[in-house]
């Protein structure tokens, strides 16, 4: 099978990596693909609790590596979506737990079977990156629009440069639309300038996010909300469709509410 | 009788394994290059190639103390002599300063730009040539001349013993002259580095330096003093 290894990662913590990789991985299941996306954060795992899996979590991909498991006993389906599974992480271990020749042996086992792996990445400063880019075909860097985020991620780029893993794309998550007009907010354009990278997705500032992540239940599941249309096009884009690239609209409940969006 | 090699993986210092070249004196040599080159070698990660030489652990030992001495990281040592190797592995340095999975996240020297084609034909020569960008946290080091056609970005260094010319927009860390050379010149079509340097003088670029459009500048020293000036290359 001619498969496509995606990792998912930043400059920081907290911009929305495994966020955006439990949607893009629903979505690009709910396209008919089949879809593994797997954990590679170490000690801080959350990739399950997003899909709301923790509870069926038996072996993880540290079991499969020393021996415990066959991989296919780690892999847990999430039938809501398909053909989607999920590979845990070790919640217990830390991020050495995996060497980078380890991490592409097992993904390698995986592509036989299915069209897209999504790796759910430290940040880039962390322990475990190297790890976690080792067998990407593609490297997805996600940013928030500010400076810092910004600045974080041209050092992230460049990492993924130097592994002869570029060019990065990027995703530029919880853009406010109305704080991008005032000028309160870097806009796409900016960034892409900044970084000299191309964009592949703008997801904007969504409420529906957090109360999705509460029930375990990723937005592209059934929302019709603007979060969960960015994260569809962006898995559209990845399977090769041409859609535009549009900042989305958003604004918050009260100006949505005023018509002031 | 040692050289330096810019090296697309770091530095790499040769030394000689000819019949009067001792361990000694080659190291004392090191260290004069070490004293006389300022702040060239601070952070840097050098190799050593030694050729023949047959050296003990002590000997590989004394190198790195001497090195980490000046805050430069030795990080392989490659030999034709098996009792080296050996020494080397036992001191759990690599022994292929080509290696392509050097750990890369330790500082980001000239080996980080591999993919460049023209890093590989400026090794060992006057300067190096790249053609691209230079992000956050790289750091670009060459003995001769660095000569970059695209941006240096926010956080990125440059450090080159002689002359920085940059086809882009400088802004990061920009040290020209570094082994105390203060005729060494540093241009860009848009001069707006964090910090500048010229052999031993610093300048900090006020971070206002935003220009709707630039002109290529010329930054030199001139009585002691940092001068900028037009560029008309
Ligand atoms: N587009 C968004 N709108 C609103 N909140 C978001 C968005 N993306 C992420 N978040 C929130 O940001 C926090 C961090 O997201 P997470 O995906 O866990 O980041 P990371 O994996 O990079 O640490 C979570 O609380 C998540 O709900
Ligand atoms: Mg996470």
């Amino acid at each position: 099978m001619d498969s496509v290894v995606i990792t998912i990662t930043s400059g920081k913590g907290g911009v929305g990596k495994t966020t955006t990789t439990a949607n893009i991985g629903t979505a690009l299941a709910l396209l008919g693909k089949k879809v593994v996306i797997a954990d590679a954060d170490i000690g801080l795992r959350n990739l399950d609790i997003v899909l709301g899996l923790e509870n069926r979590i038996v072996y993880d991909s540290v079991d499969f590596i020393e021996g415990r498991c066959k991989l296919r006993q780690a892999l847990i389906r999430d039938k809501r979506a398909g053909e989607l599974y999920l590979l845990p992480a070790a919640q217990t271990r830390d991020k050495t737990a995996i060497k980078p020749q380890q991490m592409v042996d097992m993904i390698n086992e995986l592509r036989d079977e299915f069209h897209y792996i999504l790796i759910d990445s430290p940040a880039g400063i962390e322990q475990g990156f190297q790890t976690a880019i080792a067998p990407a075909d593609r490297v997805i860097v996600i940013i928030n629009p500010e400076v810092s985020s910004v600045r974080d991620a041209d050092r992230v780029i460049g990492l993924v440069e130097a592994h002869q893993k570029g060019p990065a794309m990027l995703i530029v998550n919880r853009i406010d639309s109305a704080r991008v007009k005032k000028k309160d907010m870097l806009s796409v354009e900016d960034i892409t300038e900044i970084l000299s990278s191309q964009v592949i997705g703008i997801v904007p500032e969504d409420e529906e996010i957090l109360s999705s992540t509460n029930r375990g239940q990723p937005v592209v599941l059934n929302s019709k909300g603007s979060a969960a249309q960015a994260y569809r096009d962006i898995a559209r884009r990845i399977v090769g469709e041409s859609v535009p690239l549009t900042m989305p609209s958003t604004g918050s409940f009260w100006q949505k509410l005023f018509g002031r969006a | 009788m040692i050289s330096i090699k810019g090296l697309r993986q770091g530095l790499l210092i040769l030394f000689s394994d000819a019949e009067n070249a001792t361990w000694a004196t080659q190291l004392d040599e090191l260290k004069v290059k070490l004293e006389q080159s300022g702040s060239f070698f601070q952070n840097a990660r050098v190799a050593f190639d030694v050729r023949g030489l047959s050296l003990s652990l002590d000997d590989l030992q004394i190198a790195k103390t001497l090195l980490e001495s000046y805050r430069v990281n030795l990080w392989a040592i490659a030999s034709q002599n098996d009792k080296t190797i050996a020494n080397t592995r036992r001191m759990n340095l690599a022994t292929d300063p080509n290696n392509e999975e050097m750990p890369s996240l330790v500082t980001d020297d000239i080996g980080t730009l591999k993919e460049n084609p023209f890093a590989a034909t400026a090794e060992g020569s006057d300067g190096i040539f790249l053609q691209r960008l230079v992000r956050s946290g790289q750091t670009l080091r060459h003995p001769g001349h660095i000569v970059i056609i695209g941006d240096v970005h926010p956080g990125a260094e440059l450090i080159a013993g002689s002359d920085i010319i940059v086809w882009g927009k400088l802004q990061g860390a920009a040290h020209a002259g570094s082994t105390g050379n203060d005729k060494a010149i540093v241009c860009a079509l848009d001069l707006a580095p964090s910090i500048l340097r010229i052999g031993n003088t610093t300048r900090r670029v006020p971070a206002d330096k935003k220009r709707k459009y630039p002109k290529p500048e010329m930054a030199k020293i001139v009585n002691q003093e940092m001068n900028i000036i037009e560029w008309t290359p």
